[in-house]
């Protein structure tokens, strides 16, 4: 009986020897979420936003690995129409990308990832008065890696990523089809260190 | 090219294939005349005024009367017309000082004696009134606009709430800038409003007067 239970806590423990956990900070920007026409066109725009990433990977074979990556990001969006900018409030988006990441060269790692991507607004008003969408997100990017202490790596990552956006109020209105919406992103953070 | 770069360079060209695109927005053609035309001063012809309030007077400060349940009747039209806007083009907010506010809102006062530009609504139950204090000549609106909605049935009448907040909305719709009316009774700005919310042809005029540019100037008192 005592067998498995060892057996488990060994698989634990080994497994949590080969997880990769990460926490970075940086900044995210996307390009427009909504081109509209009233009159002249109106572009509906984020902010470059602070973000916060997250991840935790397992080795799927000896070059490749396995992971989940959340980011969280807050900012501001506006309307432009003539030059003119309307503040719309803020804007936070959350991110979960089921993805894959290997080598490259040296420190230097790939990454590409599916997943999902929420949008939070502040308000439940104007294109979000039905409320934030959640739309499929596709995306890739690279890692750098250093090591700066013993069990700590810094850890430099770009990433990109995209969506096709629309909302429940866009939709009621008449609009059809998605914008497609590209978001770059640059953090610098702690990665656990595996040697 | 190995296999996996091979692959790779497909799932990157796949990728940007998908990241192109774009929403498309819907025409926004089914609408009425929102503009106020009033005989051109001076000379012959006519003058089409129109108004909406700048980003710069928002939220809207509007007074009003705390009778007939008046306060819930407007608050409710506040939400209607900021709902009818996509990019917030209006606001508006319940102020208590009424010699501070943009709109004054009574309930079962009929306003006389002013300079004004009446676009009047009535329904069996209620009838409604806004006040336009518009000075043609030099294409000023004076501030405050004055709305009066003022019940025309008892108390007990089971259709005078609805009256009241259907005739709100109308008359609140005149002070965000639709000045005339609708010639569609499906239309919340028809003369003798009969449905309760703004339909997609209110909301389209609306969008209409915001994203054009105005010719009425401002002026507070």
């Amino acid at each position: 009986m005592l067998t498995p239970v060892l057996l488990l806590a060994a698989g634990a423990g080994a497994l949590h020897a080969q997880t990769d956990y990460y926490a970075r900070v940086g900044a995210v920007g996307a390009s427009t979420l909504v081109r509209d026409v009233l009159v002249t066109e109106i572009l509906v725009r984020q902010s470059i936003a602070p973000m916060l990433a997250m991840g935790a990977s397992l080795p799927l074979s000896p070059s490749s690995r396995v992971g989940l990556e959340a980011t969280l990001a807050s900012g501001g969006f506006d309307a432009e129409q003539e030059g003119s900018e309307s503040d719309l409030g803020t804007l936070r988006t959350a991110s979960l990308l089921l993805g894959l990441d290997g080598p490259i060269r040296g420190s230097l790692r790939w990454r590409l990832g599916l997943g999902g991507i929420l949008y939070w607004p502040s308000e439940d008003a104007g294109i979000f008065l039905e409320g934030g969408p959640v739309r499929f997100l596709a995306g890739a990017g690279l890692d750098w890696r250093k090591p700066v202490m013993t069990s700590w790596d810094l850890m430099v990552s770009g990433r990109y990523d995209f969506h096709r956006f629309s909302t429940d109020e866009l939709e009621r209105r008449g609009f059809t089809q998605a914008q497609a919406v590209s978001r770059v992103s640059l953090s610098v953070g702690l990665a656990r260190a595996i040697r | 090219m190995s296999g996996p770069s091979r692959r790779s360079t497909m799932v990157l060209a796949g990728l940007a294939a998908l990241a192109c695109g774009e929403i498309a927005a819907p025409i926004r053609s089914d609408l009425y005349e929102w503009r106020l035309v009033t005989p051109s001063i001076p000379g012959p012809g006519v003058d089409t005024l129109s108004f909406h309030w700048d980003r710069g007077d928002l939220p809207v400060r509007i007074w009003v009367q705390d009778i007939n349940d008046m306060p819930a009747h407007v608050q409710r039209a506040i939400q209607v017309w900021e709902a009818a806007f996509l990019y917030r083009e209006f606001q508006a907010t319940l102020v208590t000082d009424s010699t501070d506010a943009d709109v004054i809102v009574l309930g079962g006062v009929s306003l006389a004696g002013l300079r004004s530009v009446r676009l009047p609504a009535s329904a069996p139950e209620c009838a409604g009134v806004t006040d336009l204090d518009i000075d043609v000549e030099s294409s000023q609106l004076r501030l405050p606009i004055r709305v009066s909605v003022e019940p025309q049935a008892p108390p007990d009448d089971t259709g005078l709430e609805t009256c009241l907040a259907l005739t709100t909305i109308h008359e609140m719709g005149h002070a965000i800038g639709i000045f005339a009316h609708s010639p569609d009774p499906d239309d919340i700005m028809f003369t003798d409003p009969q449905v309760e919310l703004p339909s997609t042809r209110d909301r389209q005029t609306a969008e209409a007067a915001y994203h054009t540019p105005p010719s009425l100037e401002v002026v507070r008192p």
